[in-house]
């Protein structure tokens, strides 16, 4: 069982570890780095380093990171739930425990697909290594929005007759040959009981399944149970959560999304962790 | 009481019985599956007088996964009376599985 688990490798995931790490708590760190500082040409506002571009930051971040005992997992996390007395966190088919949560997932403006929430778990899905078993042999959709997303349909493609490929971002495919790339604008998922279609801008796709990949998961199926406005956690001035325990840093608490803020929260969320487990103690 | 069911039985053990069943659908290969293991345990147990826990393996009995189209898993689906009253997708604690069953059976 870990003191802190983080769940983001951003500036504010990063910062949070830094923190907790001097407080000497053992740390994991779940997620790849920031894309969105990765594609900043630069970031004139970060005191003491005027020109730094994003790339050269993250990788200051992550040489910082190594410096800590925090063990580093690439994975995307499914869910956080609160068991009481301690976090259980499911990352893709596995589960970690943590007595404490930090939250810095960044935030996503990106709109879910129309009836997305209402079919999860019935033909809807975030995870293809969970869920790819139960389609063997069946057609199965996947909207991609990341690069990772590729290869989890590759993925499908071994187990499944069918797979077809929504892409959300540009790029370059190579695919398997039962891999079909449909172009188009998904609007809504539809069904009775389950999920059947994916209707979308200009065309329709009949599937058993339909995968949703992305980088980071809505909030509230991310934390069952927990407050939120819009796309932002709610949080006090000591970064917690409406959930005992739980706390968050960076974007996702709020504007203004710079680096500057995401940095100072980390450290408040981790020091506040910290004092949260010594209480408990 | 956690029994095992399978596609030969599930008439007879889950949808005839005179108790509620909860019926936890599970593979091998579910990670989530392994964690909900012990809290379904821990939920049968607290439930014992009202409730029947049937664990059912989805890769060898894909016929009663299919009828109720189970399609992420762990899924636990409580019936009474033969019939599905609800359907809980994805690990839980077991506070919130208990609560959900005591609302659906008027506990």
């Amino acid at each position: 069982m870990f003191d802190v688990a983080i769940i983001g490798k951003g500036p504010a995931g990063i910062s949070a570890a830094v923190n907790a790490f001097a407080r000497n708590k053992s740390v994991v760190i779940f997620g790849g780095d920031s894309k969105k500082v990765l594609l900043s040409p630069s970031i004139p506002n970060y005191p003491g380093l005027p020109k730094i571009s994003g790339k050269d930051l993250m990788e200051r971040l992550n040489e910082h990171l190594k410096l800590t005992n925090a063990t580093i997992i690439n994975k995307t996390v499914i869910a956080v739930y609160a068991m009481g007395n301690y976090f259980s966190i499911q990352a893709e088919n596995d589960f970690y425990e943590a007595k404490s949560v930090i939250l810095a997932t960044g935030v996503d403006f990106k709109k879910s697909i129309e009836n997305e929430d209402t079919f999860l778990g019935n033909g809807v899905s975030y995870c293809a290594t969970c869920d790819a078993p139960l389609y063997k042999g069946k057609v199965v959709a996947v909207v991609g929005y990341n690069h990772e997303s590729v290869e989890e349909a590759n993925f499908l493609a071994e187990v499944c007759q069918k797979v077809y490929f929504v892409p959300m971002f540009k790029g370059e495919f190579k695919f398997k040959e039962n891999v079909e790339i449909i172009k188009d604008n998904p609007l809504k998922f539809d069904g009775s009981l389950k999920a059947e279609k994916l209707v979308l801008k200009n065309s329709l796709i009949e599937a058993d399944g339909f995968f949703v990949l992305k980088d980071s998961l809505p909030l509230t199926s991310l934390v069952p149970g927990l407050e939120v406005d819009g796309p932002h956690v709610l949080v006090d001035k000591r970064m917690e959560t409406n959930i005992k325990g739980l706390f968050a840093a960076g974007d996702i608490t709020g504007k203004p999304y710079q680096v500057a803020k995401a940095i100072g929260e980390g450290q408040i969320a981790a020091l506040n962790a910290a004092e949260y487990l010594d209480q408990k103690k | 009481m956690v029994i095992h069911v399978t596609d030969a039985d599930f008439n007879e053990k889950v949808l005839n019985s005179d108790k509620a069943v909860l019926v936890d659908f599970w593979a091998e290969w579910c990670g989530p599956c392994r964690m909900i293991a012990p809290v379904v345990e821990e939920v049968a147990e607290n439930l014992k007088d009202n409730l029947v826990v049937a664990k059912l393996n989805l890769d060898e009995n894909p016929m009663t996964a299919s009828l109720y189209g189970i399609s992420s898993i762990p899924t636990l689906v409580l019936f009474k009376d033969g019939k599905p009253l609800g359907k809980i997708v994805g690990f839980r604690p077991a506070a919130q599985i208990k609560s959900a069953i005591k609302g659906a059976l008027g506990l």
